[in-house]
């Protein structure tokens, strides 16, 4: 652990007068599962394209174990495995048959039924790809990127379009890739695939990269503060002066405090209602998510 | 070598999966066949080519010749050399011949006709006796001034309006590979991101391309064989030339077609758009190059057009070699000019070709 296996410095893509990406870098260790996270437009599948090689940067180098992608892109793609975001198969050939397909493609090939069960697509192996749900599809286009058994997988929103079933099961399936050695870079616009399946996130905004660390640490870091909710039913205190408190937004006698030690402001609360100074019902406590680190870094939340 | 026979065959299978694929190849033409053979079958015993070759026969000859014109089923072409009328007989061209002696030789007219063609031949040569008896019959002062003397001759073969036919219909059915199938399909392809799935592997993109146009070939091959069979066995249709020639043209054409195709699908941004532009292309082009009729119908202004299409050439060669017997050699000028267009189509395809 800790060896670099994707090395990006500096890449950088415009688009006449737009720039799609701005001089991004970032390097991601061997084993790890490593997200950019951005709302759509952020320039993270252009970033993943150009690592790839199926797009050519402007400026910058992207070298991928070991391979600078500019100078060799078929043999980065040959040690990678890529799922591209909505990018369709042929209509009419079954799952085994597409798997076969694009295994002929590669360089080195496991067998099918290997992939297959592994997506748990054998009901469907001799199903048309035109007769798929999206979710089989998804899974399909996973184990596409698995046929020739990459040591580096690139997954391209992989879950966008999905009921919340089909996610959990695919979050899963990625979770497992950590498991067998494989890296993982993936993009996604779902601050709760970032935080639960990511090592470390990239939180990426208008082409920019404008954080980088552990989901953790970015809480940490960006929005230390943890929501303390309450429905009040009767009386008042001075909220901004309980302890921890930094913020107060009062709405329809739903009361939102954010708070830098939760304990003591909960603690604060409970006293208040002893001493029946306030009635109230359905505290919550909520720690602070992604989203909220997104909206302390860009002013904006992702989903906008 | 793999991935380029692994793509042939896939895309075999996904080709026959589709049924409209299957009509558009195979149906379409066959009921084109059929519908055009119904309609315009029987129309080449209806008017006789006549060949007339005057020898010096003066006033007779030429109260034959005006006399000849006035029937409405006679066409009388006039010739100047009897062999040549002879050899057009023997490839199916002129249904007889006739061939006035100088008047002082005092031999009588001359009238050939095909022995394989029988019932064309017998029925002009009917018509032809009771035009020379009604004619005798006016010259009443004079009996028997027209005396005719028929010869049979061994022609080539009978040129059955199915024979004609059928050549067309299978280039047509190559030009509508190219033209309305990878316009399609490729635009399709690159629309729905497919074509960058295959860029996102190791493979070569020839390989891949490569792989696409033998696909076509191949399916080309098979629907041909499949029209083929039935245009034997159900219209009677014959084909006389090299089999293996008849089949190496159409892998030709298809190569030419599937360029232009390819061509087409890279000016087009839509699956859509690019079958619109193939279909704008296509449909003209199967009815002015002689695909069901012999391109002598259209008006004298648009041969030049005609002749710089590249479905001309095509079907003209097809037609000699598999309808005729004819061999390729004089064609070969044509399937050069053909090849002229392939090339510039794919080199067209290359300089535009997007992936995404």
């Amino acid at each position: 652990m800790g060896q670099v296996i994707v090395d990006v410095q500096n890449l950088f893509k415009r688009y006449g007068a737009i720039t799609a990406v701005d001089r991004v870098s970032f390097q991601v260790d061997r084993g790890e599962i490593f997200g950019i996270l951005g709302p759509n437009g952020a320039g993270k599948t252009t970033t993943l394209e150009m690592i790839e090689g199926l797009r050519v940067p402007d400026g910058g180098t992207a070298v991928v174990d070991g391979i600078d992608v500019r100078r060799d892109p078929r043999g980065v793609r040959a040690r990678i495995g890529v799922q591209l975001q909505e990018a369709a198969f042929f209509d009419r050939l079954t799952v085994e048959e597409t798997l076969q397909l694009f295994g002929s493609y590669q360089r080195t090939m496991v067998a099918p039924e290997t992939v297959i069960d592994r997506l748990q697509l054998q009901d469907k192996r001799r199903s048309w790809v035109m007769n798929l749900s999206g979710g089989q599809r998804q899974r399909l286009s996973i184990a596409v990127a698995l046929i020739n058994d990459p040591r580096i997988v690139f997954l391209d929103e992989p879950t966008t379009g999905l009921d919340p079933q089909a996610r959990r099961n695919l979050w899963e399936v990625i979770a497992s890739f950590r498991g067998e050695g494989r890296t993982v870079v993936l993009t996604t616009h779902y601050m709760e695939e970032a935080q639960r399946l990511c090592d470390r996130v990239a939180i990426m905004d208008h082409g920019r990269i404008v954080a980088l660390d552990t989901p953790r640490t970015l809480i940490r870091t960006h929005a230390p503060r943890t929501t303390v909710a309450l429905t009040v039913l009767e009386g008042e205190v001075g909220y901004a002066s309980l302890p921890g408190v930094r913020h107060v937004e009062v709405a329809n006698g739903e009361v939102v405090l954010s708070s830098t030690d939760p304990m003591q402001t909960v603690y604060a609360l409970m006293e208040s209602s002893r001493a029946g100074q306030i009635g109230f019902h359905q505290l919550r406590v909520e720690d602070a998510t992604l989203e909220d680190v997104f909206l302390h870094l860009t002013g904006r939340r992702l989903r906008e | 070598m793999k991935a380029f026979v692994t793509t042939i065959i896939m895309g075999f299978r996904h080709y026959f999966r589709d049924r409209s694929s299957v009509f558009w190849g195979i149906a379409f033409p066959l009921i084109l066949m059929a519908l055009i053979g119904l309609a315009f079958g029987r129309s080449d015993s209806l008017t006789f080519s006549v060949g007339f070759v005057d020898q010096g026969g003066g006033p007779l000859s030429q109260g034959l010749h005006s006399g000849l014109e006035e029937v409405p089923v006679f066409r009388v072409i006039d010739e100047t050399d009897q062999a040549q009328a002879l050899e057009a007989l023997r490839k199916g061209r002129r249904t007889l011949v006739i061939v006035v002696p100088p008047i002082t030789s005092g031999q009588p007219v001359q009238v050939f006709f095909d022995q394989a063609r029988v019932q064309d031949s017998q029925t002009a040569l009917v018509i032809l006796e009771r035009f020379v008896a009604e004619a005798n019959l006016r010259l009443s002062g004079a009996p028997q001034v027209v005396r005719i003397h028929t010869t049979g001759l061994k022609g080539q073969r009978r040129l059955r309006f199915f024979d004609f036919l059928l050549p067309g219909i299978l280039a047509m059915t190559v030009m509508q590979t190219g033209l309305l199938g990878v316009t399609y399909v490729v635009a399709g392809y690159r629309q729905r991101l497919i074509l960058k799935r295959i860029l996102a592997t190791p493979v070569h993109p020839l390989v891949f391309l490569g792989g696409l146009v033998g696909r076509y070939a191949l399916t080309n091959l098979v629907q041909i064989a499949i029209i083929v069979a039935v245009a034997l066995t159900v219209f009677n249709a014959t084909i006389v030339g090299n089999p293996l020639v008849v089949a190496g043209l159409m892998i030709y054409g298809t190569f030419v077609f599937v360029g232009i195709g390819f061509a087409i699908s890279t000016i087009s941004r839509t699956a859509e758009s690019a079958n619109l532009l193939g279909s704008a292309i296509h449909f003209p082009m199967m009815f002015l190059s002689g695909t069901f009729w012999p391109r002598e119908f259209m008006p004298e202004f648009m041969q030049p057009v005609i002749g710089s299409l590249p479905l001309t050439p095509l079907i003209e060669a097809m037609r000699a070699v598999a309808a005729r017997g004819d061999a390729l050699g004089p064609y070969l000028p044509g399937l050069a000019y053909l090849g002229a267009w392939g090339a510039a189509a794919f080199a067209l395809a290359a300089s535009r070709f997007r992936w995404e």
